[in-house]
C-alpha cells in the first residue's frame, strides 16, 4: 500500500505537466510539489532509481517556476541518489548540472562545492572527470575571488594525479595552489606548496626540472625568508652530491612532517634511483669545458 | 668571676711570670746577638710550617683549597730564596764566641737550607717524585716522556696538571652534550608550533571574509524580520478592532451549538447510504448489524461479518 502511493503521486504530477486538449497551461507548482513529496517517498522506501527520477523531475519543476536555488538543491539529491546507485555518468551530470544553477543564482561557492562533491564521488571510478570537476571547482573559487576556499580542491586533486603517477600535472598543480596562496598571502601554504612541487619532481626523478622549479620558486621573496626554503636547498644539495645518508636525513626533518600526506610519503621514498648518476652527468659536462680552456 | 676573666687572668699571670718561663729566655736570649742564628731559626720555623701546609695539601680533597695552600707555598719558597742571600752573608760575619770551624758549619748549613727550601712539595714539584716512583695514576707513557726529552719534569707536571683539568672537560663536555640534547628537543617542538600557529593563522584568515558575509545576511534577516513583526501588529491591530471581534464571537458560538446540538441527537438512519440491489432490498454501503450479539454491542461489526441484505424495516431501530 505505501509505495504504491508515490507512485499515485508520481502519475498525477505527469499529467499535471503533460499538456492536453483539457490542460493549456502546465500546472508546475502543483507538479513540483508532488513529485518532491513522491522522491521523499521514494527515498524512504530505499527505492533509489525511482526516487532520482523523481528528484530530477522535480528539479525540472522548479525550474520553471524560475527558482535555480531549489533546482540545484534537487539535482545535487538526484546526483547522490545517483551515486548510491553507481551510475558514474549520470553523477558527473547531474552535479555539473547543479554546479550551473547555482551559479545562476550567481553563488560561486555552492556551486564548486557541487562540483567538489562530484570530483570526489568520482575519484575511484573515473579519476579523469574527477580531476576536471576539481579543475573547474577551483575556477570557480577564483574567478570569484575566492583562491582561499580552493587550497583544499588543489590539495585533493594533486593528491589524485599523485595516485595516477601524473607527476608533471601535479607538481603544477602544486605550483598553481603556490599562486593562489600568493594573492591572498598566505605565505605558509605557498612555500609549503613550492616545497611539495620539488619534492614531487625529485620523487620523478628529474632532478634538471627540480632544480629549475627551485630557481624559479627562489625568486619570490616569501620562499626566501622560509624554512621550506632552507630545507630544500638541503634536499637539494644532497642530491647533487649523492649523499643518500643525508637526502634521507632531510625527509625525516619536521618541514616535511608539516607538509601533505601524500607528499610526505613521496619524500620517506626519496631517492628514488641512482642518485650517482647526477654527479657523473655534472662532471662529463664539466671535462670538455677544460679542454676548451686548455686551448 | 665569671668566664671571660679567666683567660685575662691567665695571660695576666703567665705575663707576670713570664721571667720564669727558661725555654722562652732561652730562645730570646739564644738567639740575642747572633742575628744569623736568629734569622737561620726564622727560615727553619718557616720551612716547618711550609712542609705541614705541603702534607695538608697533599691529602686535602677540596681542589680549590689545596690549590690555594700550594699557592701559598709557592709563596712562601720564592721569599725564603730571595732571602738566602742576606743569610749567606750573615754567615760569613765574625761573630764573637763563634770559632771558625763554626763559621764553615754555617755556610754549608746555608746550603743545606737552600736544599730544603727547595725540597718543599707544593704541587709542581711533587709530580716529578711522583713520576719517579712509577704512580699508578699517570699513564705509562708518560715516564716514556720524562725519560726521552729534556723536559722530562715539565712535561710530567703538565700531563698531572691536566688530568684534574681532563676530568673538568670530560664533564664539561657531558654537560653540553645533554643541554644540546635538550635543545634539539626543544627546537622540535617549537617548529611544530610553529606550523601549526602559521596553519591557524590562514585558517582565521578564510574565515575573516566568510564571517563578514554572515554579519550581513544576519542583518538583513533581522531588518526585515522586524518590518514584519510591525506588519503583522497593525494588521492585526485592525482585525482586532472590537466590533469584528465580537462578531466572530457570536457566529463563533452559533457554530458550536449546531455542531454540538447535532452530535447529540443525531440519528443514524439519517446518515445510512443505501444501495439498490437486485432483489429491490436496500443493501446498506456500510457493514452493518446483522442480528448477531456481537453486531448489536458496537456500532461497527467487527470484520468478517458478512453485510446481509437486510430489509430496512427489519432493523431494530
Amino acid at each position: 500500500m505505501s509505495t504504491s502511493e508515490p507512485d499515485k503521486l508520481m502519475i498525477k504530477a505527469d499529467k499535471m505537466t503533460k499538456l492536453t486538449l483539457t490542460r493549456w497551461n502546465a500546472d508546475w507548482r502543483g507538479a513540483t510539489d508532488l513529485y518532491e513529496q513522491a522522491a521523499v517517498a521514494y527515498r524512504r522506501a530505499n527505492d533509489y532509481e525511482k526516487a532520482k527520477i523523481a528528484f530530477e523531475k522535480a528539479s525540472k519543476g522548479q525550474e520553471m517556476l524560475s527558482s535555480p536555488w531549489d533546482a540545484a538543491k534537487h539535482m545535487e539529491s538526484a546526483a547522490s541518489l545517483a551515486k548510491d546507485l553507481k551510475k558514474w555518468n549520470e553523477v558527473a551530470d547531474f552535479y555539473r548540472r547543479a554546479s550551473e544553477l547555482y551559479n545562476e543564482c550567481s553563488r560561486a561557492q555552492p556551486a564548486s562545492d557541487a562540483l567538489m562533491k562530484g570530483a570526489r564521488a568520482l575519484e575511484e571510478t573515473a579519476p579523469e572527470e574527477a580531476i576536471k570537476l576539481y579543475t573547474d571547482a577551483c575556477v570557480l573559487l577564483e574567478e570569484d575571488g575566492k583562491e582561499q576556499m580552493a587550497f583544499d580542491l588543489y590539495r585533493a586533486a594533486t593528491s589524485l594525479y599523485i595516485k595516477l603517477e601524473k607527476y608533471n600535472d601535479a607538481a603544477s598543480f602544486l605550483l598553481r595552489l603556490g599562486l593562489a596562496a600568493d594573492k591572498c598571502n598566505a605565505t605558509n601554504s605557498q612555500c609549503k606548496a613550492y616545497l611539495g612541487a620539488i619534492i614531487v619532481y625529485l620523487y620523478a626523478h628529474d632532478i634538471e626540472q627540480a632544480e629549475k622549479c627551485y630557481n624559479d620558486c627562489a625568486e619570490i621573496n616569501a620562499f626566501q625568508g622560509s624554512d621550506q626554503n632552507r630545507c630544500a636547498v638541503k634536499l637539494l644539495t644532497a642530491y647533487s652530491e649523492a649523499d643518500v645518508e643525508e637526502i634521507k636525513r632531510v625527509a625525516q626533518s619536521s618541514t616535511i612532517t608539516h607538509l601533505d600526506h601524500a607528499i610526505i610519503k613521496l619524500a620517506r621514498k626519496l631517492p628514488t634511483g641512482d642518485v650517482t648518476a647526477r654527479n657523473e652527468a655534472s662532471k662529463e659536462q664539466e671535462e670538455p669545458l677544460d679542454e676548451n680552456d686548455l686551448t | 668571676m665569671t668566664v671571660i676573666d679567666i683567660p685575662f687572668r691567665v695571660d695576666e699571670i703567665c705575663k707576670k711570670y713570664d721571667k720564669y718561663d727558661i725555654e722562652k729566655q732561652r730562645e730570646q736570649n739564644a738567639y740575642g746577638d747572633d742575628q744569623f742564628a736568629r734569622l737561620y731559626g726564622t727560615f727553619e720555623s718557616e720551612i716547618d710550617s711550609a712542609f705541614e701546609k705541603s702534607e695538608r695539601a697533599a691529602f686535602e680533597q677540596n681542589r680549590a683549597v689545596s690549590v690555594a695552600l700550594n699557592a701559598e707555598i709557592r709563596r712562601t719558597k720564592a721569599r725564603l730564596v730571595a732571602e738566602l742571600p742576606k743569610l749567606q752573608k750573615l754567615a760569613h760575619k765574625k761573630v764573637k764566641g763563634l770559632s771558625k770551624d763554626d763559621l764553615i758549619a754555617r755556610g754549608d748549613l746555608v746550603l743545606a737550607l737552600q736544599e730544603r727550601i727547595e725540597s718543599i712539595p707544593d704541587g709542581t714539584s711533587g709530580g716529578a717524585k711522583q713520576s719517579a716512583g712509577g704512580l699508578s695514576t699517570s699513564a705509562p707513557n708518560n715516564n716514556h716522556i720524562k725519560f726521552d726529552s729534556s723536559d722530562g719534569n715539565f712535561d710530567a707536571d703538565y700531563f698531572q696538571q691536566s688530568e684534574e683539568s681532563g676530568a673538568f672537560r670530560r664533564e664539561y663536555e657531558m654537560h653540553r652534550m645533554k643541554q644540546d640534547e635538550g635543545l634539539d628537543v626543544i627546537s622540535e617542538g617549537l617548529e611544530q608550533l610553529k606550523d601549526l600557529t602559521h596553519d591557524m593563522n590562514e585558517e582565521l584568515d578564510r574565515q575573516v571574509p566568510l564571517m563578514d558575509e554572515m554579519e550581513m545576511k544576519v542583518d538583513r534577516a533581522t531588518s526585515e524580520l522586524k518590518n514584519t513583526n510591525v506588519r503583522l501588529k497593525e494588521t492585526l491591530f485592525k482585525v482586532r478592532s472590537t466590533r469584528n471581534f465580537l462578531i466572530d464571537i457570536i457566529l463563533l458560538c452559533i457554530i458550536l451549538g449546531t455542531v454540538s446540538s447535532d452530535a447529540t441527537r443525531r440519528q443514524p438512519k439519517f446518515f445510512i447510504p443505501t444501495l439498490a440491489t437486485k432483489d429491490g432490498a436496500f443493501k446498506s454501503i456500510i457493514p452493518f448489524r446483522h442480528g448477531c450479539v456481537m453486531c448489536q454491542a458496537s456500532y461497527y461489526p467487527p470484520q468478517g461479518h458478512a453485510a446481509d441484505p437486510i430489509k430496512f424495516a427489519a432493523l431494530p431501530w
